[in-house]
């Protein structure tokens, strides 16, 4: 194998990696916080991408410029989604934790409805957004760096760490981190808990907004795009652990670079055979994932 | 401005079909500090977590100085002045000591004067602040039950519950709870206080209520309560 590709292959992978960690960043707040597994995740990264498309094709607003739409419209969207279809099932269940199965099953109808009503809607033609800025690839050495993904990643590991900071600091984030441990004592210290609920599913939705934008150039956009970036969002999860933000990043990187060295190998589906291989190998030495705590 | 800080008439609550409480009426006066004594599984802790709104009253009513509170959520029975350090202590375990008590004070009410009410729970348990960079879960039980009275303390309540804060201590570690509660008394603010330590507990409670099977069967100061031959012989083993 020349190294040259080799070492090609593993910077896309880091990319495409750092993007798999920043989709999943949603979901792994939400679980942290909420223990629910959104199984609609993708369902609103697809949103997202199909927002950004439209905004381009009716408005003329470039796919990086929407993102000033796309992140609040995903966070009303999430918090929405929250407050008024998961939110009555955490009630019933008041004093206990979620039952996750009833949740996730929840979560699951809410994909199968975004989704459908979204193939009835657009139709199944794949579309794709372009962008007017010149974004031509920047040289590592002799290797040509794709820009879009590049800004992707750089946007992923911004958002980890801002996320990461705001949550550590501000007011706001201290309830959320509370809620996170013990709801009842976050809720006798006079946090609103259904408010942080529906705060941080829309926070974990927005980041998908701004993903929509930024993947909007270079991913293919169709109904079903959601679901292969859920499943991926759900194993870079797991595989860096669960709840942890940093986690989600490295994980998405294993998987990421992962994939793209396998592809050089073997079809880029048997690459995604073996990663997941990779991903029951792992869990089996670490059970709480990569950054997650035992 | 008569009116009892904490006031329930006839209340009743339960989980599902399980009738916990059977119509439950006390009062805490002002600056009182009133004890609630009763075996395991007679509905002390279900009382506070139906004052604090975890559990729906279904029936009775709540007042906290004279302002209806049953059919308050949790975080504005809080906000509105009724503060409980819970059982078990329930605190951050994975957040710093001075994060759990920042936690605390998130009702805008305490927030404004969160600086001035920390320095004011550090002076009263010294331990806290000495720790305050460390992780709760670091501390140990004793000084973990201060965190959660000093957590409770931090949204400036108006009147204070503690469910069972002397659980597990040693018994060092109880003189000097017991102290710091003597010294909240000392703030004026009103505590209602569940305690399995009876004797201690009644020789520094005002007044005291006993509750069994979700209601109250016997009430009075401290020293009646404490001369009584039946609390004697069920709760002292005298």
């Amino acid at each position: 194998m020349d190294p040259l590709i080799l070492s090609f292959a593993v910077v896309n992978g880091l990319l495409i990696g750092g993007i798999y960690g920043g989709v999943a960043l949603g979901l792994s707040l939400i679980f942290g916080v909420l223990r629910v597994v959104n199984f609609a995740h993708g369902s609103l990264l697809m949103l997202a991408l199909y927002a950004a498309y439209w905004l381009q094709i009716w408005a003329g607003i470039d796919p990086y410029y929407s993102i000033i739409v796309t992140v609040p419209l995903l966070f009303g969207i999430g918090f929405m989604i929250q407050s008024v279809i998961i939110a009555p099932l955490i009630r019933r269940e008041s004093a206990l934790v979620v039952e996750p199965l009833s949740a996730l099953l929840l979560t699951a109808g809410v994909y199968l409805v975004i989704d459908n009503l979204a193939l009835m809607a657009f139709g199944p033609n794949v579309r794709s957004a372009t962008t007017s800025f010149a974004l031509p690839p920047v040289m590592l050495g002799q290797i040509p760096v794709n820009m879009p993904r590049l800004i992707g990643f750089g946007a992923a590991i911004v958002v980890a760490v801002g996320l990461a900071w705001w949550l550590k600091t501000t007011r706001m984030g201290r309830a959320i981190r509370a809620v996170a441990s013990n709801r009842d004592a976050a809720a006798l210290s006079g946090i609103n808990v259904p408010l942080v609920y529906a705060v941080t599913f829309g926070i974990g939705a927005s980041i998908l907004g701004l993903f929509g934008s930024l993947l909007a150039t270079f991913v293919p956009i169709t109904p079903q795009v959601g679901l292969n970036f859920g499943i991926r969002s759900f194993i870079v999860v797991v595989l860096g652990g669960i709840g942890s933000l940093p986690g989600s990043i490295v994980g998405g990187l294993v998987i990421g670079v992962f994939e793209a060295i396998a592809s050089q190998f073997v079809p880029a589906t048997s690459a995604a055979i073996l990663s997941l291989g990779l991903f029951v190998l792992i869990l089996l030495v670490r059970p709480s994932g990569l950054m997650g705590k035992a | 401005m008569s009116q009892p800080a904490l006031e329930t008439v006839d209340l009743h609550a339960g989980y599902g079909d399980v009738r916990v409480l059977n119509g439950v009426s006390l009062t805490v006066g002002r600056g009182e500090i009133v004890a609630l004594i009763g075996a395991n599984g007679v509905g002390k802790t279900t009382l506070l977590r139906t004052v604090s709104g975890l559990v729906r009253a279904k029936g009775g009513t709540i007042s906290l100085f004279g302002e209806r509170i049953e059919a308050l959520p949790p975080h504005d029975v809080t906000a509105a002045g009724f503060v409980q350090s819970p059982e078990g202590k329930q605190l951050f375990l994975n957040m710093l000591i001075e994060e759990n008590l920042l936690v605390g004070a998130h009702n805008r009410r305490a927030y404004e004067r969160r600086k001035q009410t920390l320095e004011e729970v550090y002076e009263l348990f010294p331990i806290l602040a000495e720790r305050r960079t460390k992780l709760a879960g670091t501390l140990s039980g004793g000084q973990q039950q201060m965190l959660a009275v000093g957590r409770a303390l931090m949204a400036r309540p108006r009147a204070l519950a503690l469910d069972e804060p002397s659980l597990g201590l040693a018994p060092i570690m109880v003189d000097r709870l017991f102290e710091g509660i003597r010294k909240i008394r000392q703030l004026d603010i009103p505590i209602f206080i569940i305690e399995q330590n009876v004797f201690q507990v009644l020789n520094m409670a005002d007044r005291g209520y006993v509750l069994e099977q979700g209601r109250v069967t016997l009430t009075g100061t401290g020293k009646e309560l404490l001369e009584n031959q039946h609390l004697k012989s069920t709760y002292l083993g005298l």
